[in-house]
């Protein structure tokens, strides 16, 4: 594969506890590394990961904070719920499993994301570009996708 | 088959005893093999009720049109009273405000297998627990009832109302509870591109009609995503991204709500297979969390509890 492949990754905000790594995801992301910031993994919607992957995404990965660790509690177990069925749910009709992957970090993990990513997109070149479930349209440079 | 008669002296007890508003069951329709719907409000009204297996709709949808006060009876068969139930657990409804009459269900018959069996325009069908005796233009035809069941009713494992008020008629025998199982495990044996395939010539014949979103008794939102256009969740066009979002979502959204009773593949017009999908849910719900829905008017779902026992769930 010439190209890097395509991630959509969801985070939340409250999993990088350290400012280095922070900064790097913020501002040094690859380019091929599409970043959506949420509030919480609760706050993830299954729909969300359904337009990144209808809209072409080689991978998702959702990264969270560890069970007991969550800002508000327990969104990030009610998320692991939902979403790793979604998951399950999507690789019934044809998605390959493996290009969902969650990440959970400790508060006291330093440079975890950028190795996790890492091993992500290593997985990600072996399955090669995805093709089923692509199926949105282009939007054109400067249109707004209706 | 329940006795007819019981039924409807009950239902003309609890109208003329002033102990519900309205009764929900079927009266017979316009051609032989689609009973309607029908809410009874007298107990005149209720000599026109009928009772066969043919009654393709689930009576629960009808639970969340009517105002939340009212007290309402209905004719319930297993899958019914599990959604029943599960509209109770998600406070739609009060189970005080419910009588319900249960019936044991021998399986609906699918007036589609009806009609090719038949190859024509059909007169009238005579159904005994066995056989069902079909009438058309040029004929008789006497075919073996399992032949003639709708698919998810060939699945079902509990054809008894589990929470009735009143039953009528003996309780079947529950059936085998894997072969639900089975069907999911034997589309999971394909490879992902036949799945894929699969799932594609299913959603791309839809002609986006929503009927499966009516027939559902779970499929109550006041405003359903598609509909929604500003901001826009999702795809929602007529184009294949938007006919696999509809698809994908409105089966996600049954995630541990899904009775199986099969309403949605029932009152689909392009006749589109729709099973495998919540199947495969509710078997995974069953297995992670032991959870069936329905069973019992206390138990949350889960996409909507969490458990101590979920952080040892997360790959750490």
């Amino acid at each position: 594969m010439a190209e890097r492949p395509g991630i959509a990754l969801f985070q939340c905000q409250w999993c990088l506890f350290s400012p280095t790594d922070q900064d790097w995801v913020d501002n040094h992301l690859p380019n091929n590394i599409y970043l959506t910031k949420t509030p919480c993994t609760g706050r993830i919607n299954p729909l969300y990961v359904l337009n990144a992957v209808q809209g072409g995404a080689d991978g998702v990965m959702i990264s969270g904070c560890l069970p007991e660790q969550c800002h508000f509690v327990t969104g990030n177990i009610t998320a692991r719920r939902q979403l790793e069925e979604f998951n399950d749910f999507l690789n019934h009709i044809g998605y390959e499993k493996q290009r969902v992957r969650f990440v959970w970090l400790d508060l006291q993990d330093r440079g975890m994301i950028q190795k996790e990513l890492a091993a992500f997109e290593e997985e990600l070149k072996n399955l090669g570009r995805a093709a089923n479930l692509v199926t949105r349209m282009k939007v054109a440079e400067g249109e707004q996708n209706a | 088959m329940p006795d007819i008669e019981a039924i409807k002296s009950e239902a003309k007890r609890l109208l003329s005893e002033g102990m519900v508003e309205v009764m929900l069951a079927f009266k017979a329709g316009e051609t032989p093999l689609h009973p309607q719907p029908a809410f009874f409000r007298t107990p005149d009204d209720v000599d026109e009720l009928v009772y066969s297996s043919l009654n393709q709709n689930n009576l629960a949808t009808y639970l969340t049109r009517l105002p939340k006060e009212s007290k309402v009876s209905m004719v319930v068969r297993g899958c019914e009273n599990r959604s029943v139930n599960a509209l109770v657990v998600e406070k739609q409804k009060s189970r005080d405000n419910l009588y319900l009459i249960g019936v044991p269900c021998e399986g609906i018959l699918d007036w589609r297998k009806i009609v090719a069996k038949a190859g024509e325009a059909v007169k009238s069908v005579n159904e005994s627990e066995q056989e069902v005796m079909v009438e058309s233009r040029s004929g008789y035809y006497l075919v073996e009832r399992k032949e003639l069941l709708h698919d998810s009713c060939m699945r079902c494992s509990h054809p008894n109302p589990v929470s009735a008020d009143i039953l009528i008629g003996e309780p079947l025998a529950e059936s085998d509870s894997n072969l639900a199982r089975e069907a999911v495990e034997e589309f999971e044996a394909l490879s992902v591109k036949e799945r894929y395939a699969w799932f594609r010539k299913e959603a791309e014949r839809c002609i986006r009609c929503y009927a499966c979103r009516e027939a559902c008794p779970m499929c109550y939102c006041t405003e359903c995503f598609v509909d929604h256009i500003e901001p826009r969740w999702t795809e929602s066009g007529a184009t294949p991204a938007g006919m696999q979002a509809w698809h994908i979502v409105r089966a996600f959204h049954q995630t541990g709500r899904c009775t199986s009773c099969g309403a949605c593949e029932r009152a689909c017009p392009m006749d589109i297979k729709m099973t495998y999908l919540t199947e495969k849910l509710n078997h995974d719900m069953k297995e992670k969390y032991n959870f069936e829905t329905g069973l019992d008017a206390q138990t949350k779902p889960p996409f909507a509890t969490v458990t101590l026992d979920d952080k040892n769930r997360f790959m750490v």
